[in-house]
């Protein structure tokens, strides 16, 4: 080959200096021109696999497979690529074919392995590894597979040995530690392994690799805390080395601490731009920082470089709903639905997704429901033990969640348990993630037992649960975020209730006995959308436990300015395109009126140049319309200061938001459907006698509004009022609430006796 | 283990991280994260002083006070005389409960920065711990001429005030801190029990309430409120909030032990776990322990033997049949051990007592079992049943004392102890989780259990806290016989 010049000298130049990006355009340049043979071609395609612009490295990688017919380099690059997006086929066929050209070929043969391995197949995964290590006896990653492949068939001796070897001569190398220390959990008690693990770091103390195994044992004995200590250290000792940023970024994103998790993740992505876990979890970060759009854009790329990966999708349909574009998020959670062959987890991003799209009715997300519960095969045997049927004795309740703390699920139920008879219940707490704050100080004081079980699988949580005695179970979690539904289908109480916390429809499930309701969410005939029997109590099916820094209800702000200004602070996953057309309406209608939206998603920029310009589309007049960015709580609560009337999204209502505003003096026009969702307000508004502030239909929706804003009189009087008349209704009446929800708990426990007593003499 | 040892990089960037990542861990309270960091600065030459001094910041935080203290030694070898270090281990010292070192240590660290008034304050604190209150309030007070705007200083200065008896003062000061801090931790709290200090119940009570109010829960909250509704006469409301305390704060054997008082008959295995486990904890140095308190009461049981029975204490007989009930590591048997003639049978609860008991070799049988239980089981007929220190634990007595009375032998003797309370005061859980006994309610639970008091003496049980405790020493008999 003659000595290169021009563009492809510099191409090759900036590929030895590590500056791919500025290879690339150099390369397309020589190759278009001929330059270099097929080598231009296939620099071209390993500058762009090493940007992660995998979808446009497949095009050039082809032609220098043409070109370079004895090369395996190319048809090894492709099959990487195959691999990367999960067309497991096309990538064994394409490191044959690299076989082929070049039988000693090393990646090839690892990659080989690696697909035999992601089958399944070990020995022929052994064999391939054997083979490349013949051919390259110092090379650690080899060694590296070699110990995960010993695990894996169960030699952990061999493993650990393997591993040890490949960190002596790699100190910094992640999946070797991982082994190590896997093998070592393997052979050994947890405490001996990080014994074992802190005799290396003692000898060796500079060396990242022993942080990183005792971390690795931390965490798979649940202690992720530990874990995450570990990897600081193990960050500290290889600044330089992408995979120790990324188990670092991952740990701290699992501990929701998102500024650092993005930078060291940023790092880990960089350095890995083809590691399509690190990508996601950055992109995670950026959404769990309100930064949606860059979330976005991370999820479509990743997408577009790696295939329709589920996870990728799943994400990506969750991300849209948040940004309020339904239907687009619908779609993604059924290709997300197809790509991963009706898992259970697409199932349930799908009914997330689903109830708050406009088709999102109660029979469908039955529907979705009753899949899920399909899913799970048949109900194994129960976990709880055989206890009388005394249908009078003293309870033991658990609460299962992650979210004992200010949330939706602590405001609404914190008051309700506080109020429930001590000498009758008992409560167990099953707490999913390690919150501290004024709420759950208030869950910690009644209750007799808790638990910190986040780190434990579904079936240790349920063991734990049977092995406590509780009596009746309450799911405060259901298919949301860090919810464990499906701890309740190895059956650890006698009576399971699902309760607040992504209360949204019926589980679907057969392991939940009772929706706990009332007759507003689910009047007489509902039955028929919910696997549950309902548990209707007699009021409202939450209680309310409003903030004592609550600042005072501010006068109608009508009065002073003259006009009427609405407001809406959902989530904007609840506005959908039809309510933004209702609103328009409204605004149409009402010329003097103004809009004001807020939520913590509007304090990203992107966000809320696209939501404006959605609701412009919709037909909202631009300069009437306020986007406010999320605020601490008080003062979130203070700009209910500046609205008069709030309007509620539909099908998903307010739930949360609906007794804030009531509690700030904002009263809520609302619209009901049939979905648990579709009649939250409702329910909330008719515990504190606004029953007439609710309809059920659009037009009856924009008509009521516009009614009650003609009337600045009638809300002036209702809003100075308004607060005290909440205080004294059952919506925040705890000892009453107590009381209401004593009774159906006592009522779904006796109907267990009864069955439980029949049952007994049958088998008599 | 073949592990090949990387060089150790003389780089001071390496150094600069890991102290970074260290000190941004403590700065951020999370202490355990700092300790990997700093096991590596250990290592790099040059670095060990300072390594030593944050990891003793991190363990001091971590409650691991005694490595803690060994982290603070370690650091000032390597830097003997620094002001933050010597206050640092004044603190380590505290937390282990070895106050003389603190308040040394402490005193160090005023000398090496006569000009820091927080040296000062911290000084004061630990002085205030030893219950030198005058000398304390000397520190504080300097300390808040320098920063009287510090809302600490001034919270440590009220607890001062208060315990020298200077309640209004103390009101004053912390009323002034509730303007400058009102969300200082502490302060709500500090302002109720200072106004139950000055004997103002119905006070004490409203600024709990106001506290827990605004605050949310919180242990030391709805302990204060607890005990000030229990001063009120409001027993029946107290209980709930020692047990709402105890919830909050599960590590605290004297909250869950009030937790459990209070609630009565049907917790009475919880006030069971909780002797069990203190003493089981105390076992080792129990007597160490109450040998250093001035423990008087095996002592005065002895007395009482030999003035009520002269023919034992004369030698020309032998005691009968003892049963020693809640007999501890066996200190009651050690001072009658020259006296006995027949069985010696000792009751407690605690495993790991029983187990120092039984090394003493006195005892002819030791049962593990609550007291009631174990007279109700017992056949015995004794001439002697001792009950040191072992009343204070119960309110109602009748029962027990009945339980006594049929297993004594006729004509034999019950000695036992109580904390004494004021005349007409009934029954008062005191600070320390025991029951102080008002005697006329003594002799009243006495008659009720058909037992007569053949002599009532008001002793010092102990010292707590440099104070004598008072208290009863009652020998009875039954009724008529």
């Amino acid at each position: 080959m003659a000595a290169p010049e021009g563009p492809f000298r510099a191409a090759i130049l900036a590929l030895a200096e590590g500056r791919p990006a500025a290879a690339v355009p150099l390369l397309e340049e020589a190759a278009a021109r001929g330059d270099g043979g097929g080598y231009a071609w296939l620099n071209l395609g390993l500058a762009l696999s090493q940007l992660g612009r995998l979808a446009e490295a497949v095009p050039p990688l082809e032609r220098a497979a043409e070109a370079l017919p004895d090369l395996a380099e190319p048809l090894f690059r492709l099959g990487q690529i195959a691999g990367l997006r999960g067309e497991n086929e096309r990538a064994v066929a394409c490191f044959r074919a690299a076989l082929e050209r070049h039988r000693d070929h090393v990646p090839s043969l690892a990659a080989l392995a690696a697909t035999e391995e992601t089958a399944g197949r070990l020995l022929e995964a052994a064999a391939l590894i054997a083979h490349a290590r013949a051919l390259d006896p110092a090379e650690p990653e080899l060694g590296a597979w070699a110990a995960r492949i010993a695990l894996a068939r169960g030699d952990a001796a061999t493993a650990l040995e393997e591993a040890e070897a490949v960190l002596a001569q790699r100190p910094e190398h992640v999946g070797a530690a991982q082994t190590f220390a896997r093998a070592l959990l393997r052979l050994h008690s947890a405490e001996m392994a990080l014994d074992r693990v802190a005799a290396h770091a003692a000898a060796d103390p500079f060396a990242a690799g022993w942080p990183v195994a005792a971390a690795t044992v931390h965490a798979l004995s649940g202690n992720l805390a530990a874990a995450l200590a570990e990897l600081q250290a193990a960050a500290a000792l290889a600044p330089e080395a992408a995979e120790v940023q990324g188990e670092l970024g991952k740990a701290l994103a699992a501990a929701g601490r998102t500024e650092e998790a993005e930078a060291a993740l940023r790092l880990a992505v960089a350095a890995r731009p083809n590691d399509v876990g690190l990508r996601n979890r950055l992109a995670t970060v950026l959404w769990k920082a309100h930064r949606l759009a860059e979330a976005l854009a991370m999820l479509d790329a990743a997408i577009a470089d790696f295939g329709p990966e589920p996870a990728l999708l799943m994400n990506r349909a969750l991300l849209l709903n948040l940004r309020g574009e339904q239907a687009a998020a619908l779609e993604a959670a059924d290709r997300a639905i197809e790509a991963s062959r009706g898992s259970r987890e697409a199932l349930v991003n799908r009914l997330s997704v689903l109830a708050y799209h406009p088709e999102g009715h109660a029979q469908a997300l039955l529907g979705i429901g009753r899949r899920i519960a399909a899913s799970l095969g048949p109900a194994p045997a129960p976990l709880h033990d055989a206890r009388p049927a005394d249908p009078d004795r003293p309870l033991l309740v658990g609460l299962l969640t992650g979210n004992l703390c200010r949330h939706p699920v602590g405001w609404l139920t914190v008051s309700g348990i506080e109020a429930l008879p001590e000498d009758g219940f008992r409560i167990a707490a099953y707490s999913l993630r390690p919150r501290e704050d004024a709420i759950t100080a208030r869950f910690r004081a009644r209750a007799a037992m808790w638990r910190e079980v986040g780190a434990a699988d579904d079936a240790a949580i349920a063991r734990l649960i049977a092995a406590d005695g509780v009596d009746v179970l309450l799911d405060l979690g259901g298919y949301g975020e860090g919810g464990r539904p499906f701890v309740l289908h190895r059956r650890p109480a006698p009576v399971q209730i699902k309760w607040v916390g992504s209360q949204a429809s019926s589980t679907g499930l057969d392991c939940v006995d009772w929706m706990l309701t009332d007759r507003w969410e689910t009047p007489e005939g509902f039955e028929r959308f919910y696997s549950e029997r309902l548990l209707r109590l007699p009021d409202g099916y939450v209680c309310y436990a409003p903030p004592a820094y609550a600042p005072p209800v501010a006068p109608l702000p009508a009065l002073a300015t003259g006009r009427v200004t609405f407001g809406c602070f959902n989530n904007l996953a609840k506005i959908t395109p039809a309510v933004m057309a209702a609103w328009a309406r409204i605004l149409v209608a009402l010329p003097e009126s103004r809009l004001v939206l807020r939520t913590s998603a509007l304090s990203d920029a992107e966000t809320r140049r696209l939501l404006l310009r959605r609701l412009i589309g919709a037909g909202l007049p631009e300069g009437r319309v306020t986007l406010g960015e999320g605020l601490p709580h008080h003062a979130f609560l203070a700009s209910y200061g500046e609205v008069d009337i709030a309007l509620d999204p539909f099908p998903y209502t307010g739930g949360l938001t609906v007794c804030e505003a009531l509690w700030m003096g904002v009263p809520t026009v609302s619209l009901a459907g049939d979905s648990f969702a579709a009649r939250h307000a409702l329910s909330h508004l008719s515990n504190v006698g606004l029953a007439d502030w609710v309809v059920e239909t659009v037009d009856a929706y924009v008509a009521l509004a516009l009614s009650r804003a003609r009337d600045l009189g009638g809300l002036a009087a209702l809003r100075a009022g308004l607060r005290e008349r909440v205080r004294a209704s059952p919506l925040c009446d705890a000892p009453r609430f107590g009381r209401n929800l004593a009774a159906a708990l006592r009522f779904a426990w006796r109907d267990w006796c009864a069955r439980a007593g029949a049952e007994g003499k049958r088998a008599r | 283990m073949n592990a090949v040892t990387s060089a150790p990089p003389q780089d001071a960037a390496l150094a600069e991280r890991l102290a970074g990542r260290a000190r941004l861990a403590l700065r951020e309270r999370r202490p355990a994260e700092a300790l990997p960091l700093l096991d590596r600065l250990r290592r790099l030459p040059g670095q060990a002083g300072a390594a030593a001094a944050l990891r003793a910041e991190a363990l001091l935080d971590l409650a691991a006070f005694q490595e803690a203290d060994e982290a603070a030694a370690e650091a000032l070898t390597a830097n003997p005389g620094s002001a933050a270090l010597l206050q640092l281990r004044a603190r380590a010292h505290a937390a282990c409960g070895r106050r003389l070192d603190a308040i040394d240590a402490a005193a160090g660290a005023v000398m090496a920065a006569p000009g820091d008034p927080l040296a000062k304050a911290l000084l004061g604190a630990m002085l205030l711990d030893d219950q030198r209150t005058e000398e304390a309030i000397y520190f504080l007070g300097l300390a808040f001429k320098a920063m009287p705007d510090n809302p600490r200083i001034q919270l440590r200065l009220a607890a001062a005030l208060r315990q020298a008896g200077r309640h209004e003062a103390a009101a004053e000061l912390l009323d002034h801190c509730a303007t400058i801090a009102p969300n200082l931790p502490g302060l709500a709290e500090a302002r109720s029990r200072t106004a139950l200090a000055a004997g103002d119940p119905e006070r004490a009570i409203a600024l709990a309430e106001e506290g827990l109010q605004r605050l949310g829960p919180d242990a030391a909250l709805y302990s204060a409120l607890a005990h000030a509704l229990e001063a009120a006469g409001r027993r029946e409301e107290a209980g709930p909030y020692f047990r709402m305390a105890a919830r909050l704060a599960p590590h605290d054997p004297y909250l869950a032990h009030l937790a459990a008082t209070m609630a009565g008959e049907t917790t009475a295995r919880a006030t069971e776990g909780y002797i069990q486990s203190l003493f089981d904890g105390y076992a080792p140095r129990f007597e160490t322990s109450l040998i250093a308190l001035g423990y008087r009461v095996p002592g005065l049981i002895r007395r009482a033997v030999e003035r009520l029975l002269p023919e034992v204490a004369a030698g020309r007989r032998r005691l009968g049949p003892v049963l020693d009930l809640g007999c501890g590591t066996g200190l009651v048997g050690v001072a009658l051990h020259d006296l006995l003639g027949d069985t010696l049978v000792g009751v407690d609860l605690s495993r790991r007592m029983l187990e120092e008991a039984a090394a003493k070799g006195i005892y002819t049988a030791l049962r593990r079992a609550e007291l009631s239980a174990a007279l109700r089981e017992d056949q015995g007929a004794y001439a002697l049943i001792t009950a040191g220190d072992v009343f204070c634990y119960l309110g109602e007595l009748t029962e027990v004392l009945t339980l006594c009375r049929a297993c004594l032998a006729p004509g034999g003797l019950l000695l036992f102890s109580v904390e004494r309370g004021e005349p007409g005061s009934g029954v008062r859980l005191g600070a320390q989780g025991r029951y102080h006994h008002a005697p006329d309610l003594v002799r009243a639970h006495l008659a009720a259990a058909g037992l007569e008091a053949a002599e009532t003496r008001e002793e010092d049980l102990r010292l707590d806290r440099g104070q004598p405790v008072p208290g009863l020493l009652v020998a009875a008999r039954i009724a008529g016989c």
